[in-house]
């Protein structure tokens, strides 16, 4: 807990909830994460009704590549962990080691996306394209979507790595790192219903 | 407000305990519940619904690590946060459960 000539006078402790903004910021994106979680909760949901009807495409058994699947999980749930480094970071006031594990994050999360397109355009190749059957098209859009969350993530943990960079830790930059981390686990944690709903339960049939 | 420096005294002391360690903890314990669940499935032949049981219960534990670790869910002052997600949780199960009975009947 040194060195943090960076900061102007001493940073409280845990700098995200320093200031009422700040705050509020964590509680609103509490609210949002519920939402979000009806969001994947309607598209487990299409899935789960649709996802034996393969109408002549490939069916999940035969299509899912469980190597695959465990390789983006163990990237995902360690870019988790990197996360957690970042937020541990913030709350010692280290600016170096919090962008670092945030560079770190984003490249898992880049490396996740990467494993996830390779794995659909090889679908689509198997002939199970978006719109080959109900259950291609359910499990196009919930992965898709949380593809697209990830990629997101991707994009705002960098646009905060550069925001770090020019302006330091302070309590307005400390929340948006702080609700970042959550949507982050959020992400984690959405993952870790679709390879046990999506991939191993498709597995087993 | 005395109460408030006091609470502030108390989530820095949990602080000092929970240092990265406990989260590498978490760590491995979630690996371990995705290992389980990838080799109950790669493992051959078990019962189907008891393999379903393993699934279920892996994942639940494990965004139970993640919220409450990670999320850091455990600390004080999370109520409003609880209350938004279970709220968010709540309307899952109902469409879940009625996803896979219309998909039954």
């Amino acid at each position: 807990m040194s060195a943090h000539s960076h900061v102007d006078g001493q940073l409280p402790h845990e700098p995200e909830k320093a200031t009422l903004e700040g705050r509020n910021k964590v509680l609103g994106f509490w609210l949002f994460l519920g939402g979000e979680t009806v969001l994947f909760g309607t598209l487990f949901s299409a899935f789960l009704a649709l996802r034996h009807q393969v109408l002549g495409g490939p069916p999940a058994e035969e299509l899912f590549n469980l190597g695959l699947v465990a390789a983006a999980t163990l990237i995902l749930l360690t870019s988790s962990l990197t996360s957690v480094f970042a937020v541990h970071a913030l709350h010692t006031h280290q600016v170096k080691s919090l962008i670092m594990w945030l560079i770190i994050t984003v490249v898992l999360g880049a490396g996740f996306l990467g494993l996830e397109i390779y794995e659909f355009v090889h679908y689509v190749h198997e002939g199970h394209g978006f719109t080959t059957s109900a259950f291609s098209s359910s499990f196009y859009t919930l992965v898709g979507f949380h593809g697209a969350h990830v990629a997101f993530g991707i994009l705002w943990i960098s646009l905060l790595i550069i925001q770090l960079a020019k302006k330091g830790l302070n309590t307005t930059t400390a929340p948006k790192v702080y609700i970042a981390s959550m949507y982050w686990h959020f992400i984690d944690v959405v993952w870790v219903f679709i390879f046990t709903v999506v991939y191993l339960m498709g597995k087993v049939g | 407000m005395a109460s408030n420096h006091s609470a502030t005294e108390e989530s820095t002391k949990r602080h000092k305990v929970e240092g990265p360690k406990k989260h590498v903890i978490a760590f491995i314990f979630s690996l371990a519940l995705t290992l389980i669940a990838f080799a109950a499935v790669m493992g051959g032949e078990i019962n189907k619904d008891f393999i379903y049981i393993i699934l279920m219960g892996t994942a639940f534990l494990q965004v139970f690590v993640q919220m409450a670790f990670w999320m850091h869910m455990k600390d004080r002052g999370h109520t409003f946060a609880l209350i938004g997600i279970l709220g968010g949780v709540f309307i899952v199960f109902t469409c879940v459960i009625m996803a896979e009975y219309w998909a039954w009947w």
